[in-house]
């Protein structure tokens, strides 16, 4: 089974401990005055950040966890406090004294630590890596991040599904519409309501053009972390491109507020016509850029991650297709009806996941052709009704996870797993074999977010 | 390659005419004029996220692509803040960032300033405040310029230098 998610919400008397896999969900009930349980890292190894997580949110002990050091509270965080609980309503706190994080070290003679961020060289967003190194080669990385934990879930409790839809828009800009479209099906399963078919496939189409935007940026910068800048300049033009057509259809350039139940039409034509010039353009990247030797010198066998160990640690998205494993959010009936085709490579390095990504460029362009339709339903919604809702949605990084708990019309619970919490637990193992000089182009192949994961 | 270089070869130059691409002269040149006059033709700057979605980063690195070109003009986005002479700074200042992005200001030479970047560092995205967030940024520095939107777009981001620039 794969372990989507584990997180805790509190209850009148107890905690309860929710954990998600791909085809169950199971609920364990903790009393709050001695709040201990089990970990699950041992057959799950990606549980080790929930669990740490429910800890610093709650207070809750995993007993025989192999792993207990905070995760989102950092050095100068007070570790009496648990803000995820109800009792906890502080709007600011203050810093206490510097208590060291113990980083995991291998130590030996010759064997030196590097540490990278939380500030890092480009214009990219903060988080820490702490590597092992004997001489060049990395012997072990740990990622540490939470550097931009703004306390979203706290912060959207008492709300209700109307007021948070601007917030939950802005967890993760890049992946913006595949957040939207799961508070979309939130909202429908409150209101009991099924969606009209051309929504739907307009909603599909935006975020097909996010998951373009977002792997033409990439196909341009990994070469250019292998020092081919060519590559950087064409595919950054064609990002842009896109970006702008966003902002056409949609009226935002990242697609904030894009994901409604209004009704407006696309233009066809200039579409269509961009979609012919980005798909001759793609095809032009694709053969040039297959055609350069050094930089496939440098993609093939770097950061491999091994079928094996892609599946122990339940990663998703681009990086477990890449390494062989067939999971995407997007394989049912109606994808499959507009041209969906699920990319998939084995060698599970660097080469891998950029050829995913232009793959899955090539297929989103046949799919936005099939999802341009009129739009002419109206629709309206329901009253929400109160319950428990799951919601999960393809992003551009991978399967995206959103749960809200509505009690009374406003949220009780609100819970997000973005893609990226998992396969940053993941990041280390593509390290074994490489130089620190690969690090970059390793990591900007998966090219997770940071913001999501850190909420 | 060859075909790379061949369709380089018959399609030369491709120049867009669009009201865009005039807006975009008229900035450009003024940016070059003022940089060259008050930074010796160099504006170092620093971008440090300090808790934002990502839009802000992902304008700002289209900055650097072909219809923007901010570094022909002399503005440079520099690794470290011991080489810059901006902070351009997004995101909400988060709890867990705030001390190292004290710490990257310290590290700026003088003499330095601060521009603050999108509705976040000024709290007016649609973010509450948490026990995590400790904005807005002026509660920690002088802010000199301030470049709203959510995100904005490069064009705004070039005018808000610009505006930046005629303000010191």
């Amino acid at each position: 089974m794969r372990l989507i998610a584990r997180y805790a919400k509190e209850l009148k008397n107890d905690f309860e401990v929710i954990t998600i896999y791909d085809k169950i969900i199971q609920r364990e009930k903790v009393p709050k005055d001695t709040p201990s349980m089990q970990t699950l890292a041992k057959i799950h190894p990606c549980a080790v950040w929930f669990e740490r997580k429910i800890y610093d949110d709650f207070g809750i002990n995993f007993s025989d966890a192999y792993d207990k050091r905070p995760l989102v509270h950092q050095e100068r965080f007070a570790k009496n406090i648990h803000p995820m609980q109800k009792s906890f309503t502080n709007k600011s706190i203050q810093e206490v004294d510097y208590l060291p994080y113990k980083y995991e070290e291998i130590s030996g003679d010759g064997v030196f630590q590097v540490a990278v961020g939380p500030i890092h060289a480009g214009i990219i967003e903060p988080g820490h890596f702490q590597f092992s190194q004997a001489g060049e080669e990395m012997l072990h990385l740990e990622v540490r991040h939470f550097y931009k934990h703004r306390g979203i879930e706290k912060m959207l409790e008492g709300k209700s599904l109307f007021d948070v839809k601007a917030i939950i828009e802005r967890i993760s800009g890049i992946e913006s519409i595949a957040y939207q479209i799961c508070l979309r099906d939130i909202m429908l399963q409150a209101s009991k309501q099924e969606l009209p078919k051309t929504l739907k496939k307009r909603h599909a189409l935006f975020l097909e053009l996010e998951r373009t935007i977002h792997h033409l940026n990439n196909l341009g910068f990994i070469p250019n972390d292998a020092g081919f800048g060519a590559a950087m300049s064409f595919a950054s033009k064609l990002s842009e491109d896109a970006r702008r057509k966003l902002k056409e259809i949609s009226g935002h350039r990242f697609g904030f507020g894009a994901v409604d139940f209004s009704i407006e039409s696309i233009d066809k034509t200039s579409f269509l016509e961009w979609l012919d010039t980005l798909q001759k353009d793609i095809d032009f990247f694709e053969d040039w850029i297959m055609d350069i030797p050094s930089l496939w010198d440098r993609f093939d066998t770097t950061g491999k991650l091994t079928l094996k160990k892609a599946i122990k640690y339940d990663t998703i998205g681009v990086v477990a297709r890449a390494s062989g494993v067939s999971v995407d959010r997007r394989i049912d009936k109606f994808y499959l009806e507009h041209g969906f085709e699920i990319a998939n490579e084995k060698s599970g390095d660097v080469a891998a996941r950029f050829k995913i990504r232009l793959h899955e460029v090539k297929n989103s362009i046949l799919m936005m052709r099939n999802f341009l339709d009129e739009n002419s339903d109206d629709f309206t919604l329901n009253i929400f009704h109160d319950g428990e809702f799951f919601s999960f949605c393809e992003s551009s990084i991978g399967e995206l996870l959103v749960t809200i708990e509505l009690k009374d019309g406003v949220i009780e619970r609100f819970f997000v797993r973005d893609p990226s919490f998992i396969n940053w637990q993941a990041l280390h193992l593509m390290m074994r074999s490489d130089i620190i000089a690969d690090f970059p182009l390793i990591n900007k192949s998966c090219d997770l977010s940071y913001a999501g994961s850190d909420l | 390659m060859i075909r790379f270089w061949s369709r380089r070869l018959y399609e030369s130059n491709i120049t867009e005419d669009t009201d865009l691409e005039k807006r975009l002269y008229v900035i450009k040149k003024n940016i070059k004029d003022k940089v060259k006059k008050k930074f010796a033709g160099s504006l170092a700057i620093r971008m440090v996220d300090s808790g934002s979605c990502n839009a802000c980063e992902a304008e700002c690195n289209a900055l650097s692509n072909s219809y923007y070109d901010l570094e022909r003009l002399g503005v440079y986005f520099v690794a470290s803040p011991r080489h810059a002479d901006v902070m351009l700074l997004s995101g909400v200042m988060t709890f867990n960032m705030t001390p190292y992005v004290k710490n990257a200001y310290e590290q700026i030479p003088a003499p330095k300033w601060v521009v603050s970047l999108g509705d976040c560092p000024v709290m007016q995205a649609p973010f509450e405040l948490t026990h995590a967030i400790n904005a807005p940024v002026d509660k920690y520095f002088e802010v000199t310029h301030h470049i709203a939107g959510c995100p904005p777009t490069p064009l705004e981001i070039m005018e808000g230098l610009l505006e930046f620039l005629q303000k010191i």
